[in-house]
């Protein structure tokens, strides 16, 4: 596979080192923030937008002073501004002694001090912070011609509440889940950890987007190396838009080419407050309810959280049935190539007899009959994916019952064949995560044409190829395969084929430390 | 974009050149499995010229059935031919199948050719080739091997498969022994020890058992029992039942046995049991000037069935009875024993490989008689030892019997 | 500079060491042996404990550098590239008959009609693969593949117990002790190759003082683990087949695959144990590989893709020049016998006894 990778490295060209795909054009605002702030310059550079709000009003102080609310519809709590900021300045606060001393001078630090309540207020400079602030859905008051202004922290849209996530159900544990607002996420995880070692640092990305994303990790557990590595690759990219976890995971994974996941995501707060817990490093963003952990190792995509919620045996069981599923899932097809083409011997003369008169006026060789179906079974899938869930049912009645049971009536395929593509699928579908799911469907395919071309020899070298392809990867100079290779005894004895009952784990379970992390993380 | 035009030439040059390797060349050695034809039973009967014999080859054909499951139906080829392979051209011409070894259950010897055949240079074939498996087995026919693979048994399995069935079922009655190729090929090694095949015959109606037959004269069923000791490439004797039985007592063989006393003369009540656990242990000890094997026999018997009992019995009564039936058994053990050891010597073949256990008990003293071990044989002082523990009398003590005196005279 | 830790040393080195020895050596020992075969193998891999401890302790004096670099230290310039000549050759040229011998166990046992050619590419493929990912990545292929043959080993030694014959051990010793011994030296090859391939492994090794320790608890106990296994291996093949068997049948343990059956259902399950051994042969070649890249990259500074592309190609060249199986089984003996054998046993011992010397001059 390493020449395969190579090759399709070679075909796409992308120069070493940067991480930069598509550079952004020159922002046409780029001469107006440079100009000093002010309220005048603000409207002409945002008055083109109809759902900017300009509210003009006066303060009569000293001076009679002209003062300009600057917000964007939709993004702020109209209420709590016409109550707690307008109704104030404007009407309780006429005649105030304060009110009457005010002048132009001093109106920014006297009003901030004993006129506007609320706790989200502070004093701007900057034209560039002004325009931010204003698009992310706080509101500005400029003064006159003041070069400063107060941002008042008043947002209040609508967004989803705290609901179940559907990718990630649950029988026993919490249900509550991330929403797209990245305030409330971080709340939901602050409620998780109360220590204050817990850092949640934010970032912005993306040029036109100016989307916001948080850095959460815990200073002691997380190693050092990882939190660097993270915000650096985070500064390394330069992106126009940044319209969800999906950008950002290309982005920063160490090897794109990898069919593989070694970024994982969670929607729940509690997973990611276990991860974090564990020593990984979350990145939030705003506008999706799908949190990104990093480092990712391969077990890790065979566990769920609910194995932290049942007892130990019953998790070890279902942890156990897991990986069969994915082993399954991954060479059931390809053994049947091979056994049934190469290695009848391995047959037991009974079932020989049985798969030879299943087999009986089948027009295809097994290869291409189990290309077939597993194609078939692809297609299945997909349809069924995104259509709106009754139809979707439908679509695997039709499939799996009438499709099936027609092909084999019809002589086309085997019954055997639609037992093992069957069970293939059935197996896949016990692999927790989505995108390892998507890796093992498609590692299913090369398999099959070398257990077709060679036997169990060929499904062999293509396992081999596949495992020394994971043991060279690396998720953020973590190797993709520890703790069983490199070895790390306790953590494979607790927390990896099983799990131990948490009375038995005095020490936190070391899933990783780094060794020696790489720029590019590549072994 | 040179380059970059040159390094896309080159991917697309080995992506093709993958391509070739796997799609237009690929696919060696590949056969679909229902192009198979799955060989069952293989048998040699001697050939009508000299120096080729005449091979059966019993395959299988599955046939979809259209209710459920496989229907197999039989396909017997017989081909003369001069070795094995070129046997398998002869079928290959007719069957339009390729024949499939790795199923095969039974090798069978028919008679005439293990008494006059060499067959070692028949078996290596089925050592040698890589689908054959050393698990196979191998037994000798009464009469032809040709006959025995054509028959059409009642139960509606094909011969090849009812000696199979039969012969793995064998341990519940130990009667007979079971040859593994791969057992075959390790008692050639021992040299020393003479190899022993188990024996199948046809079975008429009449022949000991009784049943309806179809066709009239014609065998219907198929029975292991006896055995064949072979002199080196050819087959010397066969055994009877009962020195057969003793090569099992005395090789250790006996898993379970179902034995009875009713050809004892002395006792008037004759008791019928089943063998639950057996072991025989040797051991060579010095005995004057001259060396002997001393087999010990310990086996645990239940018994199941008492005959000939009159009266009811008393507790310390019955407790006597059975100590009475551990002596009978173990004479029926001693007897079956004997007859074997007796055959052995006249023979003058070690079959029950008397040498070997003295090898591996007294490599020294072997040395020394190894190279005349063949005269040895008749003379070479044996001794029996048969220990039996009766284990439990089944349901009841005593058995049913008439009240004396009403019913009887 | 990669490094890998001291547990995975010890595995990397039963690996290597272990390697394929399995399939041969019970046919080796039993010829020389007969019944007492297995007896002599546990001595002769025995005999790769002084040489390792030799190697090692010449690491503690030079740490950082492999064999043939302290060889230049010690020997001068043109000995030790004479001999870093010889080595190569001897490694290249063995890995390649190991590569050989992966498509004569394919092809002569599961699938006769594949073109030979096919299983060297195969093995090839992913020899180089793993060459090209470092040193690191084969030591945990290693880790991950190690345990996974033991698994098969007792796997497929446990399931053919029901075919074991009465006996066939006895008598003990019958023959004396020579015949052991002569085994034992039949063994000792086996112990030589993993000698070569430990002499270039040296550069990756830790050296702090706690390691190195470790590092050789861990030879004894890599050693200790391999002959035992192999014993097992000789052990059970003597009692199902019998010495005369053993001797003839040229990959014992791939017959006993064919016989194992699992209550009578699964029966003859060889093909997929060969996944397990064509990992340990991957393995073995494998270490080859690294030693001749190893050994071209000290003698000539050579390195870099295209050296280890023409190292694939020697491979494959001397892979094809033995298609004929017993070809193969015989030069590969010669080269153990007569190559590595008393080129390892004198090179190191050369090299220890002068570096002790040269220690007690200068003290």
């Amino acid at each position: 596979m390493g020449s395969w990778m190579k090759m399709i490295k070679e075909l796409t060209i992308r120069p070493k080192g940067k991480r930069q795909i598509r550079k952004s054009p020159a922002y046409s605002f780029d001469e107006d923030l440079k100009k000093p702030l002010s309220g005048q310059t603000v409207k002409e550079i945002l008055s083109k937008s109809s759902d900017v709000v300009f509210r003009e009003f006066f303060l009569q102080g000293k001076d009679r002073i002209p003062c300009m609310l600057v917000a964007v519809d939709g993004l702020v709590d109209k209420n709590l501004l016409d109550e707690f900021i307008l109704k104030p300045l404007m009407v309780d606060f006429a005649g105030h002694p304060e009110l009457a001393q005010m002048t132009l001078s001093n109106v920014i630090d006297k009003t901030m001090e004993s006129l506007l309540p609320g706790i989200e207020i502070k004093k701007i400079s900057k034209m560039g912070d002004a325009i931010d602030t204003i698009l992310s859905g706080d509101s500005v008051i400029f003064f006159g011609n003041l070069t400063e202004a107060i941002v008042i922290g008043a947002r209040g849209w609508a967004h989803r509440g705290v609901a179940e996530p559907i990718t990630e159900s649950i029988v026993k544990g919490p249900r509550e889940g991330f929403s797209e607002t990245l305030r409330i996420n971080t709340s939901l995880l602050r409620r998780k950890i109360k220590h204050p070692s817990l850092r949640i640092i934010s970032l912005k990305l993306g040029d036109m987007t100016n989307t916001d994303l948080v850095v959460t990790y815990i200073e002691k557990i997380a190693s050092p190396d990882i939190v660097s590595e993270v915000f650096k690759r985070l500064s390394k990219i330069k992106m126009d838009a940044m319209l969800g976890n999906g950008y950002i995971e290309e982005m920063i994974e160490d090897n794109p080419y990898s069919p593989f996941p070694q970024i994982s995501f969670t929607e729940r707060p509690d997973v990611l407050a276990g991860k974090l817990l564990e020593g990984k490093v979350g990145i939030i963003v705003d506008g999706t309810p799908i949190v990104l952990v990093v480092p990712a190792i391969l077990t890790q995509f065979l566990n769920v959280n609910e194995d932290y919620y049942q007892r130990a045996m019953v998790a070890i069981l279902s942890r156990f049935v897991r990986y069969v599923g994915a082993f399954v899932a991954i060479v059931a097809p390809s053994v049947y190539i091979a056994v049934t083409t190469f290695h009848q011997e391995i047959i037991p003369t009974d079932l020989f007899m049985s798969i030879s008169a299943g087999r009986q006026g089948v027009p295809f060789p097994a290869l291409l009959e189990a290309f077939t179906m597993t194609v078939v079974l692809e297609i299945l899938q997909e349809a069924g994916l995104r259509l709106p869930k009754p139809i979707g049912q439908t679509i695997g009645i039709v499939g799996a019952l009438i499709i099936g049971d027609a092909a084999v009536t019809a002589g086309l395929v085997s019954p055997l064949m639609v037992i093992i593509i069957g069970l293939t699928a059935v197996a896949s579908y016990a692999i927790p995560t989505f995108d390892l799911s998507l890796a093992v469907r498609l590692i299913r395919f090369p398999l099959m044409i070398l257990a077709g071309v060679l036997g169990f020899f060929g499904v062999t070298v293509g396992l081999y190829v596949i495992l020394i392809h994971l043991l060279g990867l690396r998720s953020f100079g973590v190797p993709y395969t520890s703790p069983i290779a490199p070895l790390r005894i306790r953590a494979l004895l607790q927390d990896t084929f099983v799990r131990a009952p948490w009375w038995a784990l005095k020490r936190r379970p070391q899933l990783m430390d780094v060794e020696d992390p790489r720029p590019n993380g590549k072994g | 974009m040179k380059t970059d035009r040159r390094k896309e030439h080159k991917f697309i040059l080995r992506l093709s050149i993958i391509a070739c390797l796997l799609f237009l060349t690929g696919c060696w050695g590949k056969r679909e499995v229902e192009d198979l034809a799955p060989l069952l039973g293989i048998g040699f009967d001697q050939g009508e010229k000299p120096g080729t014999f005449l091979v059966t080859e019993q395959f299988a054909r599955p046939k979809k059935d259209s209710s459920s499951g496989a229907e197999i139906e039989d396909r017997t080829f017989s081909v003369e031919a001069s070795s094995s392979r070129e046997a398998f051209e002869k079928f290959s011409k007719v069957a339009y199948r390729t024949p499939f070894m790795g199923s095969l259950k039974v090798i069978i010897i028919g008679e005439d050719f293990a008494k006059s055949g060499d067959f070692n240079n028949v078996l290596d074939f089925a050592q040698r080739y890589a689908e054959f498996r050393r698990s196979m087995y191998i037994v000798l026919a009464k009469g032809k091997a040709l006959d025995l693979l054509n028959l059409k048994l009642r139960s509606g399995l094909l011969p090849a498969m009812a000696i199979k069935s039969n012969i793995e079922g064998g341990d519940e009655i130990s009667v007979f022994p079971t040859v593994r190729l791969g057992h075959y090929l390790t008692i050639l090694g021992e040299k020393s020890t003479a190899p022993i095949f188990p024996v199948v015959e046809s079975v008429k109606t009449g022949e000991g058992v009784e049943y309806k037959t179809d066709v009239k004269d014609e065998a219907g069923e198929i029975r292991i029992q006896g055995a064949g000791v072979m002199r080196g490439d050819y087959l010397a004797d066969f055994l009877t039942d009962e020195e057969s039985k003793g090569y099992m007592w005395l090789e250790n063989d006996v898993v379970h046995r179902l034995i009875n006393t009713v050809d004892l003369e002395e006792n008037s009540i004759k008791f019928g049991g089943q063998v639950i656990e057996s072991s025989t242990k040797y051991k060579v000890k010095a005995n004057n000037d001259k060396m002997e094997l001393q087999y010990k026999i310990k086996t645990s018997i239940a018994i199941d069935e008492i005959m000939g009992l009159k009266k009811q019995l008393s507790g310390p009564e019955w407790v006597e009875l059975v100590k009475q039936a551990e002596k009978d058994f173990a004479k029926v053990i001693e007897k079956e024993c004997n007859s074997s050891i007796k055959k052995e010597r006249e023979l003058g073949l070690d079959f029950l490989g008397i040498g070997r256990h003295i090898e591996q008990k007294n490599s020294k003293y072997w040395k020394t008689i190894r190279d005349q071990w063949e005269a040895e044989i008749a003379d070479f002082p044996i001794s029996l030892e048969v220990l039996v523990t009766i284990h439990h009398s089944g349901m009841s003590s005593s058995s049913a019997t008439n009240s004396g005196g009403e019913g009887q005279e | 500079m990669e490094r890998i830790s001291s547990h995975q040393f010890v595995v990397l080195s039963s690996a290597v060491l272990m390697g394929t020895t399995f399939l041969p050596i019970a046919s080796i020992v039993t010829e020389v042996a007969s019944r007492d075969g297995w007896m002599s193998v546990m001595p002769g891999f025995a005999v790769g404990i002084p040489y390792s401890l030799m190697v090692l302790s010449l690491l503690e004096q030079h740490p950082q550098k492999n064999l043939l670099q302290i060889s230049e230290i010690l020997l001068g310039k043109w000995i030790s590239k004479i001999t870093g000549v010889l080595y190569i050759f001897i490694t290249c040229y063995f890995g390649g008959l190991l590569l050989g011998q992966a498509g004569d166990i394919y092809q002569s046992s599961i699938m006769p009609l594949t073109p030979i050619g096919m299983f060297y590419l195969g093995g090839i493929l992913l020899v180089f693969y793993l060459v090209k990912s470092g040193i690191e990545v084969f030591s945990r292929f290693s880790e991950i593949l190690f345990p996974l043959i033991i698994i098969a080993l007792v796997l497929n030694m446990g399931l053919s117990i029901s075919r074991m014959e009465q006996g066939e051990l006895l008598p003990i010793l019958s023959e004396g002790i020579k015949p052991v011994i002569w085994g034992g030296l039949k063994v000792a090859p086996f112990a030589m190759e993993y000698i070569l391939f430990l002499a270039g492994i040296l550069v990756f090794l830790p050296t702090g003082k706690r390691e190195l320790a470790q590092l050789k608890r861990g030879v004894w106990r890599g050693v200790f683990l391999v002959g035992f296994l192999n014993m097992m291996v000789v052990l059970t093949q003597i009692l199902i087949f019998g010495p005369e068997e053993t001797v003839r049948i040229v990959y014992g343990l791939l017959v006993l695959g064919k016989m194992v059956e699992i209550s009578r259902t699964v029966a003859g399950v060889e093909s997929v144990f060969l996944g397990a051994w064509l990992g340990a042969l991957i393995i073995k070649v494998g270490a080859f590989f690294f030693t001749v890249t190893w050994g071209l990259e000290t003698v000539f500074n050579l390195k870099g893709l295209k050296w280890n592309l023409g190292v694939g190609v020697v491979f494959m060249g001397i892979a094809f020049k033995f298609t004929r199986g017993p070809d193969l089984v015989m030069e590969i003996g010669l080269v153990d016998n007569y190559l590595i054998l008393p080129f390892a046993s004198v090179w190191i011992l050369t090299l220890w006894g002068i570096s002790r010397w040269k220690g007690a001059g200068i003290s």
